[in-house]
């Protein structure tokens, strides 16, 4: 079976800025993947390249086996997107948008998209232009979700909705999307909403996938150890994500652990060991 | 055979921003009721798609959770009912595995003990105090 998404040697630049540098990126059919980076990390262009919106200057995009610059209709209808924001179609009303997708599409879930706006509370006739960006948000959503795709993608889905709206869109989420097995790619700058449903984070940092790891065992086998320089060193990581010397000359790596290795290191009294939450490991993977 | 007992799915809650998955969040609330026999043997847990809505969270991460359970005897699947709570092998949990319930709480409070520059001792004495007085 072909992989939803498999990126190689994604390189793209704005002048003189490297946004990606030979980024790979694969994600697996059926995963929920977060993907996490600082403002201006390239989380949005790494979206628009892997969708073929934009041009990269090299490297591979494929979707579903096809590159991204050339797809069938086909394999366009599994997609379904959800922009940051989006300015066009502004002078249609949502009713008249509908009606203009639905004609790209052979499957279209009108139950499911009444449903949604009613429940939404969207005006039908209003022109797009004259909603709030809540709204406008909203609507992209349930355009994109319509048409029940197999990989949905969606930029910082939540930014414009309130915490009410936020968590209307993850029950949405969780039931008429998971439950499809869907793959969904979505970045956000919300933790809270990424640890309730995703399974696997992702980080962008310095223009590549600087780490992929399920949420899970990367809250469970990240610990931050504190001790004596030479302690510390002794150790045996499986990965480092930092290491520093504290003010009081102490040595402090934020480092993964494989569990036989834990278990000792627990043990240990001359070390100190702490769980880190996924708001730390953010500042300190992406920093 | 009586009806089981229909457990509702907002027993259950979750917290993020802390450092404990939330499959992990789950087991331990559920191992906590069945030790404190705030549920029994034989009580029929919500659907995974049920506590899934209701607490917002992806509804694999509530299926995880049911499957250790599962696999660690605290809970059991039957046909057609769903997941029960399971009859429990020994009738207390083992002092290891009630003080490793305490553990996510301890963590915390070495971990606050140590920015308030404590050591080990004073905040023993502390906890040994308290537990005295919870004692009566």
């Amino acid at each position: 079976m072909n992989m939803p998404i498999r990126i190689r040697g994604l390189s793209k630049s704005f002048g003189k800025q490297q946004v990606l540098q030979q980024l790979d990126w694969e994600i697996e059919a059926g995963s929920i993947v977060g993907l996490l980076g600082r403002n201006g990390a390239g989380k949005s262009t790494l979206i628009e390249c892997l969708l073929g919106l934009r041009d990269a200057q090299s490297g591979s995009v494929q979707l579903f086996g096809e590159d991204t610059l050339r797809l069938s209709e086909a394999t366009k209808a599994r997609i379904g997107y959800v922009p940051q924001s989006s300015e066009l179609f502004q002078w249609l009303t949502p009713r008249q948008l509908m009606d203009y997708f639905r004609a790209f599409y052979t499957r279209w879930n009108d139950v499911k998209v009444n449903e949604l706006m009613r429940r939404w509370e969207l005006p039908w006739t209003q022109t797009i232009g004259k909603l709030s960006p809540g709204q406008k948000q909203r609507l992209s959503i349930i355009r994109a979700l319509a048409h029940e795709p197999e990989l949905l993608v969606l930029d910082e889905p939540v930014s414009s909705l309130d915490p009410a709206g936020r968590r209307e869109f993850l029950s949405e989420l969780v039931d008429g999307v998971i439950d499809r097995k869907t793959t969904v790619v979505f970045s956000t700058h919300i933790l809270s909403d990424l640890e309730r449903v995703a399974m696997d984070v992702a980080f962008l940092k310095d223009g590549k996938i600087a780490l992929q790891q399920p949420l899970d065992s990367l809250l469970e086998a990240t610990w931050r150890v504190t001790g004596s320089q030479a302690q510390v060193e002794a150790l045996s990581p499986r990965l480092v994500l930092r290491s520093q010397v504290t003010r009081q000359g102490e040595t402090c790596v934020l480092a993964q652990f494989d569990e036989a290795v834990l278990q000792e290191l627990q043990a240990s009294t001359s070390l100190r060991m702490e769980r880190v939450a996924l708001e730390e490991l953010f500042i300190e993977v992406t920093r | 055979m009586p009806e089981p007992r229909q457990l509702p799915a907002d027993m259950l809650h979750v917290n993020t921003g802390g450092h404990e998955p939330i499959y992990r969040q789950l087991m331990m609330q559920l191992q906590r009721m069945v030790a404190a026999g705030q549920v029994s043997s034989g009580d029929a847990l919500p659907s995974v798609r049920e506590v899934a809505l209701a607490l917002g969270v992806n509804p694999m991460t509530v299926s995880k959770a049911y499957s250790l359970l599962e696999a660690q005897g605290v809970l059991e699947r039957r046909r057609g009912m769903g997941m029960l709570v399971a009859a429990q092998s020994s009738a207390a949990p083992s002092q290891m595995e009630r003080l490793n319930m305490l553990r996510p709480g301890l963590e915390r409070i070495a971990q606050e003990a140590h920015q308030l520059e404590l050591s080990a001792t004073p905040v023993i004495a502390l906890l040994r105090n308290l537990m005295k007085g919870s004692q009566g």
